[in-house]
């Protein structure tokens, strides 16, 4: 398999404003995040300031400017979620992995609480990595972060 | 129940990643129509007849916002909207995984009768499959010439893009949207100019909610007299409305507007769920407002003079066994959250009602917490750029006024 680069992804795309954010989300997607050498590469790319382009990345919460920690969990917490029992899904989590939901104490994990995807008829909803798991519960959380750990 | 359905007609009954089965039940008839024997203005003259109004939230006559753009010249756009991040909404969602045929007819017909040259699909970056299903049928329907050059053989041409967002609730507003596509920060802009004389890269533009456009073939098809005669006579047509939390049959039912919400729950929800006692429910997703059993008998409509907005049409049941400090928490996260950080009366008063929410929750709320609640309501209710920091408070404040909290 050829090495994805910074190059050969924004190659894909024509440097014209509407794929600003595309580019941004695939860069994300590839490396996990955008790095401040991404950014400079996207600038020149683009013909835009660094700052924009920065400006531009961290507003969106699909587009990462920070390495991410290995295992990424979150868990939705919008309404329908919460008359769901999101919240002792979270307390669980918390309890279960020893860490704080929003904290980055840990490099290895990371608990967030997230806004609704618009599974709400299937919630709680929680998603590890990328991988969307619906109506989780207590028992079941168990068995989806032991493939994890 | 006999109710007319004009975006579920065909749910469950075609496959919707068949184009022929959309065309065998009478689908492109409308836009065959209007390429054939209609022409712009007569499209619009008909949406506006039908009384059809904006289903993401607001409630803007469809006709007029067309006929606005319409009038104007050079380049134009059409955006559909497919945001869909108010919680407890998935209506536009179920459209596509549903009859996304339907969609993607009612957005040419919207384009052309506008005169856009391009039709951009703004979806919510959390549905990848709902993008595929679009790329599909969009191919599907460029074979069939239905969009492209010379549509239908016609002088009619149409490019169609799809834009997937990258999560930002803020991005469902159009302004904030528009912003998006550019390569921008999704921040609302400043209006006037609204985007239908100054929209997309500066171009007049059409915002329209998936559900609204899904309206279009019907209107297109039947006229829009037939339309206007269904449903509340200031917000005409049918719904869909989402019922959710501890009723006996949660999902997604299109029924007419103008119905009450304890129709919807009992008649179509099939009722509370057994064993839970209703507390009050939320009317149109997290900015919505909260009702009580006495107040069910509010319509669902759009419009200044309507008791209870329906907003998005998701109506969350909450029954008394919810632990309403978790609720409180959720909906002040949200905003907290989601406030794109423009303007300070949000940005600060959606982080200090959180805080406050989670003091209270762990029995550690002052007095001084108790005063703050109604400055933090009234400074997002009165001060804030943009309607999301506007209706940050409205669950909060009802949720209080209501007695349903109490300090
Ligand atoms: C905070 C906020 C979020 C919004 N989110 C959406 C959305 O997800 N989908 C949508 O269609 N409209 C949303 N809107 C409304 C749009 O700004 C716009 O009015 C709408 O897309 C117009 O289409 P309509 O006239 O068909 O309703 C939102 C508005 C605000 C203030
Ligand atoms: S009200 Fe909130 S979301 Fe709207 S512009 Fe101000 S900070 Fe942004
Ligand atoms: S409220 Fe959690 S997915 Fe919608």
């Amino acid at each position: 398999m050829i090495k994805k680069t910074i190059q050969n992804i924004i190659l894909e795309f024509e440097p014209e404003a509407k794929n600003i954010l595309p580019a941004l989300k695939k860069i994300s997607a590839v490396f996990g995040y955008v790095s401040e050498e991404d950014v400079k590469i996207m600038a020149e790319y683009f013909g835009v300031s660094e700052s924009k382009i920065f400006e531009t990345a961290s507003f969106y919460d699909e587009i990462k400017t920070e390495k991410q920690p290995e295992i990424l969990i979150q868990i939705c917490n919008s309404a329908n979620c919460t008359v769901n029992n999101s919240f002792s899904i979270i307390s669980e989590v918390e309890n279960f992995l020893k860490i704080k939901a929003g904290s980055s104490a840990s490099s290895k994990f990371k608990l967030e609480e997230i806004s609704c995807l618009g599974r709400c008829a299937d919630g709680p909803v929680m998603v590890v990595n990328g991988k969307i798991f619906e109506r989780v519960t207590k028992s079941s959380l168990h068995g989806i972060l032991g493939e994890y750990l | 129940m006999k109710d007319i359905k004009i975006i579920t007609e065909y749910w469950g009954k075609i496959n919707p990643l068949k184009i022929e089965d959309y065309i065998n039940v009478g689908g492109y008839t409308a836009l065959e129509k209007f390429v054939s024997k209609m022409n712009p203005e007569k499209a619009i003259e008909e949406i506006q007849k039908s009384g059809l109004c904006g289903r993401g939230g607001a409630g803007f006559p469809m006709g007029d916002k067309l006929g606005m753009v319409a009038k104007q010249t050079g380049e134009k756009y059409f955006i559909c909207n497919l945001e869909e991040s108010e919680p407890g909404t998935y209506k536009d969602r179920l459209v596509v995984d549903n009859n996304p045929h339907l969609l993607l007819e009612g957005i040419i017909i919207s384009a052309l009768s506008i005169g856009a040259q391009k039709a951009y699909i703004y979806i919510n970056g959390n549905y990848e499959k709902q993008k595929e299903i679009l790329e599909i049928v969009i191919l599907q329907a460029k074979e069939k010439k239905y969009w492209g050059e010379n549509i239908l053989g016609s002088k009619f041409s149409l490019e169609i893009e799809i834009f997937s967002g990258a999560g930002a609730y803020i991005c469902g507003e159009e302004t904030a949207l528009i912003n998006s596509i550019e390569g921008n920060r999704g921040e609302p802009k400043i209006r006037p100019p609204f985007p239908t004389s100054a929209g997309l890269f500066g171009c007049p533009t059409a915002v329209s909610n998936a559900e609204t456009i899904s309206n279009i073939p019907w209107i297109i098809s039947n006229g829009g007299k037939k339309y206007s005669i269904i449903g509340s006579k200031n917000s005409p047509g049918t719904k869909l409305f989402l019922l959710n939390g501890a009723v006996a049959k949660p999902g997604c039912y299109e029924a007419p507007t103008g119905i009450t919400v304890k129709k919807l729950i009992d008649d179509y929800a099939g009722g509370i769920k057994r064993g839970k006692e209703f507390w009050f429910a939320q009317i149109g997703g997290a900015c919505g407002k909260l009702l009580l059993e006495k107040e069910l008998k509010a319509k669902m409509e759009f419009g200044k003079e309507c008791e209870c907005s329906l907003g998005s049409g998701s109506i969350l049941v909450v029954d008394k066994s919810v632990n309403i400090h978790d609720l409180l928490i959720s909906w002040t996260d949200f905003f907290r959250r989601e406030s794109c950080g423009k303007c300070v009366p949000c940005r600060e008063g959606t982080f200090r009602l959180w805080e406050i929410a989670k003091r209270f929750r762990d029995g550690e709320i002052s007095d001084r917490d108790k005063e703050a609640i109604q400055d933090i309501l009234w400074t997002l209710d009165n001060t804030t750029f943009c309607p999301l920091g506007k209706f940050a408070g409205t669950a909060f404040r009802d949720a209080v006024g209501k007695g349903i909290v109490k300090f």
